[in-house]
């Protein structure tokens, strides 16, 4: 007798912590509805890429000097540098410059090691294409500056994670005058150049 | 004849039909789902007919209990014998559908002679108001002991069901312990001495 | 107790004054209130359909549905007639009056079991003597569309989502019937009306909540169940069954199913809020108030106040009920097949026994609190 109501005094505690539990799942439920919603709808309403985002590779013509080092770096030998030497000026001509996104991986390292800078990442990722080889983007097309998300007319910027508040993740209804964590790249110049002076008087 | 009475006629003589047709079907159809649905069917015109009598609740028990627990349990039995397997006709099927022609005629005939026979009285009886009550007084006084046996019989059969249902109380037949193989057929390591 | 206003009996007159012969008024009253309840149930689900989508994306911090009308209002209208404008397809080695049936079956008493649903006091398609039982005995049939359009399909992923409807819909009823059974004990009638006013008159004290706790909690699970509603989904597991009986079915006659199991949803919301939460009744007492105010209470203003405020009453404890089903919907996780028997025979079943015998208990022994 006594081991039977034992066993229903378990079962009854068993059966009232299964509903604290349910409880406290839909406590949890009700808590995310009063989140704000983290989608970006996104043709009219993108995010703004970080500063340090590796999109599109910008590439302009007149800066190389067809050194060929981005060739080198490159994972894959990507970069195409199409030059003939030039005996006149004893300097190499470019004719031709080319990359093929369909097969980059964005590693950005011909951004790294460009000598002359003339190799830039831009915040473009919207590349999709019907014909693959239409991502083979030669100098001309490697030229084109991107549409800038803030300054689109037609969307709505987001600002992305890196750009809100600590503890913040959603974009939408961000109050006024809200920053990202941590410092903007513009702070960390005038920091640099405020340290910049005292350097050299301790020189 | 006025409007209800005319409703009343004319759906009585389609509720009519309808157990007539399906009863028939329950039996005639060869195939045995179809059947089973066509049961379904009848009992729902015969919730009908009971509706025309102004027993409400004898309909709507009859509703849940042979269409939605009968019927359904029958449906669930049909659909769980998983084989179709082809009988072997037999040599003279004929007799044994004529003797049990026979019989259901012989059977029709005694209670179409009972039915007859039977002087239906029908004393006007007020129409009460709520049946349920009626039907829950006659339970607990003049119908008390039919209901207390349906009750200990039904009792006795869930108990059955109880002990049917747990194999521990029947005989198991002892398994033949089944020694697992790896379909694979044994490779040999690769070593670096082998070499 | 003011019966409010009686609809079927002012436009009989107004059928009447209009020169309509006396037989024949009551005649062309008859289709009304089962049109508008048609139309209703309809509307209702749409309603449903979007809060679904909406509670749903709320709950799972995304937007949901936006573009399509204000706030995507008409996206389930979008669904509803992408759906009638499919192709109506039977798979070839279906069996095509079954196939045909088995969504008609499955909704049609769905839609009879409106007519027991009241919202006020006279407004009610009909006010039947077996009001609640006439549900329950309508809901027993809906397993055997289930069952008729799994086995009609052809497919092994229907049959076993058939098989598994029709055993969850019989266990879960058992549970539900007594459930309801204690609530009938207690207002010594099976009639909706008479369910709603043995709790009026103490506004949100009166109700049976406070009553049946137990019950309460028994009626919504096995609602739920019986609705096929998320922690018991089986019938339809996507991940296992595919889509359960629905998996051969496409344009309306899926539609059906789907309209089925929304139309379903909101009249167990609607019977929940009428049998434990006081139907029409407004948490504060409307004739209390009116007394207070001063007002006759039959000024046909009030009348009409009462009324209109007595269908927002029912709709809006309804809706609660659907919003906490989606809560609760994104909150529990799908129970497998052996649990879920598991509750309703061996949880469900003898709690809602005791608590049928603690009610018959408390009937006896305080029949002021307990309507003796």
């Amino acid at each position: 007798m006594l081991k039977f109501l034992r066993q229903a005094k378990d079962y009854a505690q068993e059966a009232v912590q299964a509903a604290r539990y349910i409880g406290q799942g839909l406590a949890v439920t009700f808590d995310h509805m009063q989140r704000r919603p983290i989608t970006v709808q996104y043709p009219y309403e993108k995010l703004i890429p970080s500063e340090r985002w590796r999109g599109r590779i910008h590439f302009e013509f007149d800066k190389c000097i067809s050194c060929e080092v981005c060739v080198r770096v490159c994972p894959i030998n990507l970069p195409v540098v199409d030059w003939e030497y030039n005996k006149e000026v004893k300097k190499k001509e470019l004719k031709h410059y080319s990359i093929d996104f369909g097969v980059c991986i964005f590693c950005g390292n011909c951004v790294e090691y460009c000598p002359t800078n003339c190799l830039s990442m831009t915040e473009e990722y919207e590349m999709a294409v019907y014909d693959r080889h239409e991502l083979n983007y030669d100098g001309v097309a490697l030229g084109r500056l991107p549409y800038k998300v803030t300054a689109d007319p037609m969307v709505t910027p987001l600002r992305e994670l890196a750009y809100l508040p600590a503890g913040v993740l959603d974009p939408h209804n961000l109050p006024p005058g809200s920053t990202r964590a941590g410092q903007q790249p513009e702070e960390i110049v005038a920091q640099h150049q405020a340290q910049k002076p005292s350097k050299e008087i301790n020189q | 004849m006025n409007l209800a009475a005319g409703v009343q006629i004319v759906s009585f003589g389609l509720l009519a039909a309808i157990i007539l047709v399906g009863a028939l079907g329950v039996v005639l159809l060869p195939n045995i789902v179809f059947a089973a649905f066509l049961l379904g069917l009848v009992f729902i015109g015969m919730a009908g007919q009971y509706l025309l009598l102004n027993a409400d609740f004898v309909a709507a028990a009859q509703v849940l209990i042979y269409v939605g627990a009968v019927n359904v349990l029958i449906l669930f039995a049909i659909m769980l014998v998983n084989k179709k397997e082809d009988f072997t006709p037999l040599p003279r099927a004929w007799v044994r559908r004529g003797a049990t022609a026979l019989v259901c005629l012989g059977l029709f005939a005694l209670m179409g002679t009972t039915i007859a026979s039977t002087p239906w009285a029908l004393d006007p009886a007020p129409t009460v108001s709520s049946s349920v009550a009626t039907i829950g007084a006659h339970f607990f006084s003049d119908f008390l002991l039919p209901f207390e046996l349906v009750s200990v019989l039904l009792l006795a059969a869930l108990i059955g069901a109880v002990v049917l249902a747990r194999r521990d109380y029947l005989p198991t037949v002892k398994e033949q312990e089944t020694v697992f193989s790896l379909p694979e057929r044994p490779r040999e390591l690769i070593t670096s001495d082998s070499k | 107790m003011n019966p409010g206003i009686d609809l079927q009996a002012s436009v009989i007159h107004v059928l009447t004054d209009l020169g309509v012969p006396e037989d024949l008024a009551p005649v062309l009253w008859v289709p009304l209130p089962l049109l508008l309840m048609l139309a209703a149930a309809t509307v209702g689900v749409l309603v449903a359909v979007w809060l679904e989508r909406k509670v749903s994306a709320a709950a799972q911090q995304r937007v949901g549905p936006e573009y399509i009308g204000p706030l995507g209002i008409l996206a389930p209208v979008a669904d509803g007639l992408k759906l009638i404008f499919k192709e109506d397809v039977i798979p070839a080695k279906a069996d095509p009056l079954l196939f045909t049936l088995g969504p008609a079956i499955v909704v049609i008493p769905v839609f009879l079991s409106y007519l027991v649903v009241p919202f006020g006091q006279k407004m009610v398609i009909t006010d039947l003597g077996i009001g609640i039982f006439f549900w329950i005995a309508l809901a027993s049939v809906v397993p055997i569309g289930l069952l008729m359009a799994g086995y009609a399909s052809n497919n092994k992923y229907a049959l076993l989502g058939g098989l598994r409807a029709a055993a969850q819909s019989i266990s879960y009823e058992i549970p539900l019937a007594l459930a309801v059974l204690a609530i009938v004990m207690m207002s010594n009638s099976l009639s909706t009306i008479d369910i709603v006013q043995q709790q009026s008159g103490y506004g949100i004290l009166g109700w049976n909540l406070w009553r049946q706790p137990v019950g309460l909690v028994i009626f919504w699970v096995a609602a739920l169940a019986e609705c096929e509603r998320l922690p018991f989904d089986l019938p339809e597991a996507e991940e296992e069954l595919v889509a359960g009986y629905q998996t051969e079915y496409t344009g309306m006659k899926f539609g059906l199913f789907y309209l089925g199991s929304y139309v379903n949803l909101i009249l167990s919301s609607l019977l929940f809020a009428v049998l434990y939460l006081g139907g029409w009744e407004s948490p504060v007492s409307v004739s209390w108030l009116v007394g207070l105010v001063g007002v006759p209470e039959n000024t046909p203003w009030v009348e009409v106040i009462t009324a209109s405020l007595g269908v927002v009453m029912t709709l809006f404890k309804a809706y609660l009920l659907l919003f906490l089903a989606i809560l609760l919907r994104w909150t529990v996780p799908r129970v497998r097949i052996d649990q879920l028997l598991d509750l309703g025979w061996k949880f469900l079943l003898p709690v809602s026994l005791v608590n049928l015998l603690a009610t018959a208990a408390l009937k006896l022994a305080f029949p002021v609190a307990f309507g003796g």
